[in-house]
């Protein structure tokens, strides 16, 4: 900070923070998908020329927090930055090159100004379909299945893009091209916005000082990581949490950490991990090290610290490979969410010994995704769901009851809307599970309940979810929350459902979904 | 005599206009009876009740019931199997990371919910009839063991048949006629079931404070001979006879900063400026606003304490920069101001009322553009020294001289007043460089010109006693009602005349109650309709011209669609390709108030001119010191310049220039 004034450092940086923002606004705005308009689940960022990111819009959906650079590496191996030339991009989704699912496409653009590569302007977003199997792949039993893999690479809009053979193999590869390449179009576009607001810092401040502040933002981040690392006592606390069910053979799959804090620095190590899964159970090294951040940012620093390659610099995050949180290629990888809440968890355990004032009880923290669909003479029609659960409870007070999951942000389905849009089935109860959050000085908060009445014969229902055998635990004396379940009433039979599988209903049967609840505080 | 009274947390304004011009008033705020406030301020600019022939009224009693729960006692009755309706909520967090978040607060108890079976369906056929014989003698012991005072009833689907909230709400006068009975039919007629019986709860609730209030000012009006007309501002913009909020009085929230872009825009219009951004920057915080074509952005939903209410309301965002938010440095060493403020108690540093951290405040203070002797915020002298004295950490902190940190916080709250702007401009797709500024509230014609500079806005224009603007906004104010029904068809070759008869419908619903309410002069009709691709989640307001409607076809609608699509999301969607459906209609009524009223200076008529040193951006200049009142049109003012008004002070940056139009409005402009 010795030869840049505060005021300048304060305007430029919040100017990038801004740019990164304002490109995740206009991607968000644009994009087809609804899981990138509605969910937010995007990100957009500015990276330095040596490709670290700088400023990166993560109030979008955590869990792509810290996700540029790595993918960002992967490129740059593939194609020197040295060889770029204006108009060149950069694009991946392959999830052994630094990418999460498939679904994510990341997408970087080199800013140059006056002919020098300043850095990248860069955006990641879920694709509505990427070609595959299926859309619920978690059956899918290697990533080939789940649809197609762009490693990274250097392309040039000109000559690739705009109709050109890179846009006719991807569009030819999948079954909504329009839709695709349309949302691929708005991450370029978000990009270009990145562009443009560098360019014009660059001539109202000069090139010397925007690069100046680029490397302070850095700094800047990490100086406050290590603050707040610092103020938590050193040691090495370890934690497991545990997956009910692989998915193939229904054994359970753990997840253990070591978090070490020495000084101002921090190590997580999830040595001991279970063996990648034979389904999409797995989670890509970058999803990991999402989820890990997104519980850092969530326990030690908060959310005004904006995250970045800085970030990373007082943090080491490692997973064996071959681990079900590092697998091998090719081991699939769509259902990954609920892998990394076991890590999340399992973060949030460890930390918990350490600073347990800081530290709220694990929730229902799972993705549970219900999918009804029927098959009829006008097509499919098909009804995706995303069910809230308990949050943990904290020396603060209760968790919230019925609430989106730490590592997404999903909002329901009105019921008023589905009864306007689907004629197979009508939601007959939409309620708080009595006393399913944990006991304790502060309860967990309550998991959900929806009861779906089908209307027609041959309606296709399925599940992935967790924690139906193993609830959300409690902390410092807390009961546990109380575990999920799925079930239908067929008359006076009640049919269980495992929480990954998929079933055939018929006309009058009761579907019902509940999620768990979140761990409770201290005892009662 | 028509008068204008706003009340706001720390002020109360009045704007009066006679037939001897203009009277402008300020009064301190009595928070704890704020009807008091009103007459203080009409005994102190002595205006007699018998005298007003209108008196325009905004108040924060509505807003202020919901933050602080002193609302009426609900039941709240819901179709079986919903009674969590409240408390589900939509299941998102506002604040992504953090981990003791909690869910807004519903403004009913969990155990204040009766479940009802029954079930409407969308299309407004029964599934299940209400059988109000079966769950008579339920409802009434429920209803005797609560101590209600009021009752919502919000039933799934009964915007499209509110036969079982009628029968309910008949029900229950019959078992209890001392209990007031909201349905959410007469209250919002759109669907998604939790932001309905949200409003609906927020109706219920806020109804008995406003009539108590609304009562007792009449009273106290007309025993002092007031038999003018009472009108109310909404959240809207625009506002209605005190006897329309009886009926709902959800439209009343958060009318405090609508009142003043209202103001705004009928300043700016008498200059001929029609598209414009302002900004209000008050004690602690700064809300700007975008005005396309002379009319503020609305939103058809808006937040109070977290929870949605489903009405038009002027779209502001609100940014934690405001004359008292602190300026500290973070412990990665950054110098940042606000979001906390130091509120109106203790409030600056330099109001010598105890303030011991910085404020923006004691930042322009510091820098010389607000003078000791200015007698901001009602006639106190400012401590300079206390500015010094608490800047003085923080300058060190930074290695600066206390005016040099000072210039500094100044430099960064404009920063996030530009962040602020972006967001409601080129973050959805608009850009503001053809757009004019207008600052008002008492600081926002301080940082007005650095703000345009930030945002390539070349042209700022400053009202006259800025500081008031929302006080004029009442006065010159139009009078509408909206409303909105879900009626979801299929966009094929019927759609035309059944948009026809909704639409009829509504206008002919509109004009009905503005007619018993009594409102005199021209109805303009504002029309449009929520479309959206079949299975989609969110539905495009699609505005229809009045001349559209008799000649409307299938594809005309669609046509009106793609173009709608395109500007918001940037590319048609499959237009042609994808079936569209119309979901819910708007109608607007405006009763449009053609007096047009102007602002004008007040006091200061000398013609002396001082000097004063000011601090900005890294340079410390002599600037002239003037009075706006004793301006005259077409007097043009060259920067680096002080401009002292009644109720706000005006900063010319070196560089800039100012010239007092024929309307008395500052308009800056950077030299070229």
């Amino acid at each position: 900070m010795s030869t840049i004034s505060p005021v300048d450092y304060a305007v430029i940086s919040q100017a990038f923070l801004s740019a990164a923002r304002e490109m995740g606004a206009k991607l968000c705005r644009a994009a087809y998908s609804s899981i990138v308009r509605e969910a937010k689940d995007a990100s957009t960022g500015i990276l330095n020329a040596r490709g670290e990111a700088v400023a990166q819009s993560d109030e979008l959906i955590p869990i792509l927090v810290g996700s540029l650079s790595i993918a960002f590496r992967h490129c740059a191996a593939a194609c020197p930055v040295e060889e770029l030339v204006e108009g060149d991009f950069y694009i991946t989704n392959n999830p052994y090159q630094g990418g999460h699912h498939l679904n994510d496409v990341f997408i970087f653009v080199p800013i140059f100004v006056d002919g020098r590569l300043l850095g990248f302007s860069a955006a990641v977003a879920h694709q509505l379909d990427v070609g595959g199997s299926s859309t619920l792949s978690n059956i899918a039993s290697d990533v080939y299945q789940e649809g197609l893999t762009i490693p990274a690479a250097r392309y040039s809009i000109a000559r690739d893009w705009n109709g050109g053979p890179l846009e006719k193999l991807i569009a030819a590869n999948i079954r909504v091209p329009d839709q695709t390449i349309g949302d691929i179009n708005s991450q370029f576009a978000a990009c270009r916005t990145g562009v443009s607001r560098v360019v014009d810092l660059c001539a109202k401040y000069g090139t010397a000082k925007i690069l100046q502040v680029m490397d302070e933002m850095l700094d800047y981040s990490e100086r406050r990581v290590r603050t707040a690392i610092a103020a938590i006592p050193d040691g090495t606390y370890r934690a497991e949490d545990t997956l009910d069910d692989d998915g193939v053979t229904g054994h359970p799959l753990t997840v253990q950490v070591a978090v070490t804090v020495a000084g101002d620095t921090m190590e997580i190590d999830y040595a001991g991990t279970a063996d990648q899964a034979k389904s999409g159970l797995n989670s890509p090294f970058a999803s990991t090290v999402s989820a890990t951040l997104t519980a850092i940012k969530d326990i030690v620093t908060g959310s005004d610290v904006p995250y970045n390659e800085g970030t990373f610099r007082p943090i080491t995050i490692k997973a064996p490979l071959g681990s079900f949180l590092n697998p091998r290629h090719p081991a699939p990888v769509a259902a990954r969410m609920e892998p990394i809440y076991r890590a999340f968890d399992s973060i949030l355990m460890a930390l918990g010994q350490a600073i347990p004032e800081r530290v709220i009880a694990c929730g229902y923290d799972s993705t549970y995704l219900t999918s009804l669909s029927i098959l009829e003479s006008g097509g499919y029609q098909v009804f995706i769901e995303v069910h809230g659960g308990g949050w943990g409870a904290s020396a603060e007070g209760d968790g919230a009851d019925g609430i989106a999951q730490p590592l997404s942000n999903c909002t329901n389905v009105p019921v008023e809307m589905t009864d306007m849009g689907y004629d197979y089935f009508r939601i007959e109860e939409y309620s708080l599970v009595p006393d399913s959050g944990g006991a304790g000085r502060h309860r967990g908060g309550h998991g959900t309940k929806r009861a779906f009445r089908i209307l027609k014969d041959g309606v296709r229902f399925s599940i992935y979810a967790d924690r139906f055998e193993r609830p959300a635990a409690g902390i410092r004396g807390g009961g546990s929350g109380s575990p999920a379940g799925c079930e239908v009433v067929r008359g006076n039979e009640r049919i269980p459902y495992r929480s990954m599988g998929s079933d055939v209903l018929r006309k009058g049967d009761l579907l019902v979904v509940r999620t768990g609840g979140g761990g409770g505080y201290g005892a009662a | 005599m028509r008068v204008g009274i706003e009340i706001g947390g720390t002020f109360t304004d009045l704007v009066a206009a006679g037939p001897n011009g203009l009277t402008i008033t300020k009064v301190p705020s009595v928070p704890a009876r704020p009807d008091e406030g009103v007459f203080d301020a009409l005994d102190r600019a002595g205006i007699a009740c018998e005298a007003m022939v209108e008196l325009a009224h905004g108040s924060t009693v509505a807003t202020n019931a919901v933050l602080e729960r002193k609302g009426a006692r609900l039941a709240f009755l819901v179709t079986a199997g919903f009674g969590d309706v409240l408390t589900i909520q939509r299941l998102e967090r506002r604040r992504i990371f953090d981990l003791l978040y909690r869910k807004p607060v519903p403004l009913v108890a969990r155990k204040d919910a009766f479940e009802i079976p029954e079930r409407t369906l969308f299309d407004g056929s029964i599934a299940e009839p209400l059988d109000t014989g079966r769950i008579r003698a339920s409802l009434e012991a429920f209803l005797a063991a609560g101590d209600y005072g009021s009752v919502a009833i919000c039933l799934l689907n009964s915007f499209a048949n509110p036969d079982h909230e009628r029968r309910l709400a008949e029900l229950i006068r019959d078992v209890d006629p001392s209990l007031d009975v909201t349905c959410s039919y007469d209250i919002s007629r759109e669907y998604r079931e939790y932001e309905r019986a949200t409003t609906t709860t927020m109706a219920a609730y806020v109804q008995p404070v406003i009539a108590a209030y609304l009562a007792r000012m009449e009273s106290v009006l007309a025993s002092r001979g007031f038999a003018g007309n009472l009108s109310i501002m909404q959240s809207n913009g625009a506002r209605m006879p005190a006897a329309a909020m009886r009926r709902n009085a959800v439209t009343a929230l958060l009318s405090g900063p609508a009142a003043g872009v209202t103001g705004a825009v009928r300043q700016a219009g008498l200059s001929g400026i029609r598209n414009l951004v302002t900004l209000d920057i008050g004690g602690t915080s700064a809300d700007v606003c975008l005005v396309v074509d002379g009319k503020p952005q609305l939103s058809q939903e808006a937040k109070i304490d977290g929870l949605p209410i489903r009405t038009p309301m002027v779209d502001i965002a609100t940014v934690g920069a405001g004359g008292g938010s602190l300026v500290w440095a973070d412990d990665g060493g950054m110098m940042r101001v606000g979001p906390q403020s130091a509120g109106a108690n203790p409030g600056p540093a330099c109001y010598g009322r105890g303030g011991t951290q910085p404020t923006l405040t004691d930042a322009h203070v510091l820098c010389g553009r607000l003078r000791p002797e200015a007698r901001l915020a009602g006639s106190m002298q400012l401590d300079v020294e206390a500015s010094r004295r608490v800047f003085a950490p923080i300058a060190e902190r930074f290695g600066l001289e206390p005016a040099a940190a000072a210039d500094s916080a100044v430099q960064i709250a404009i920063a996030n007043v530009v962040a602020a702007i972006r967001q409601v401009s080129t973050e959805r797709g608009r850009d503001t460089r053809d757009f004019t500024l207008v600052p008002f509230g008492g600081a926002g014609p301080l940082h007005a010109a650095a703000v345009a500079e930030a945002l390539h806005i070349a042209t700022v224009l400053v009202p006259p006693n800025a500081g008031v603007i929302s006080a004029y906004g009442l006065l010159v104010s139009d009078h509408s009602l909206f409303e909105s029904l879900t009626r979801p068809i299929p966009l094929d070759e019927a759609a035309p005349d059944r948009v026809r008869d909704t639409l009829g419908g509504l206008r002919t619903e509109l004009a009905k109650r503005i007619e018993e309410l009594g409102v005199p002069g021209d109805r303009l009709f504002e029309m449009s309709l929520d479309m959206r691709f079949k299975g989609q989640a969110f539905e495009i307001t699609v505005p229809l011209a009045e001349a559209d409607v008799p000649e409307l076809t299938r594809e005309r609608l669609l046509a009106l669609f793609a173009r709608e699509h395109e500007a918001i999301y940037s590319h048609g969607g499959g237009v042609g390709r994808n079936a569209v459906e119309i979901v819910s209609y708007r109608v607007g009524l405006h009763v449009p108030q053609l007096d047009r009223l102007s602002m004008s200076s007040s006091g200061a008529e000398t013609s002396a001119e001082g000097s004063c040193e000011v601090f900005d951006r890294g340079e410390r200049l002599d600037a002239r010191l003037l009075w706006r009142g004793s301006l005259r049109a077409g007097q043009s003012v060259q920067g680096p310049a002080v401009i002292e008004d009644t109720t706000a002070t005006i900063w010319i940056p070196k560089g800039w220039r100012g010239e007092i139009d024929g309307h008395q409005n500052l308009i800056m402009r950077a030299a070229a």
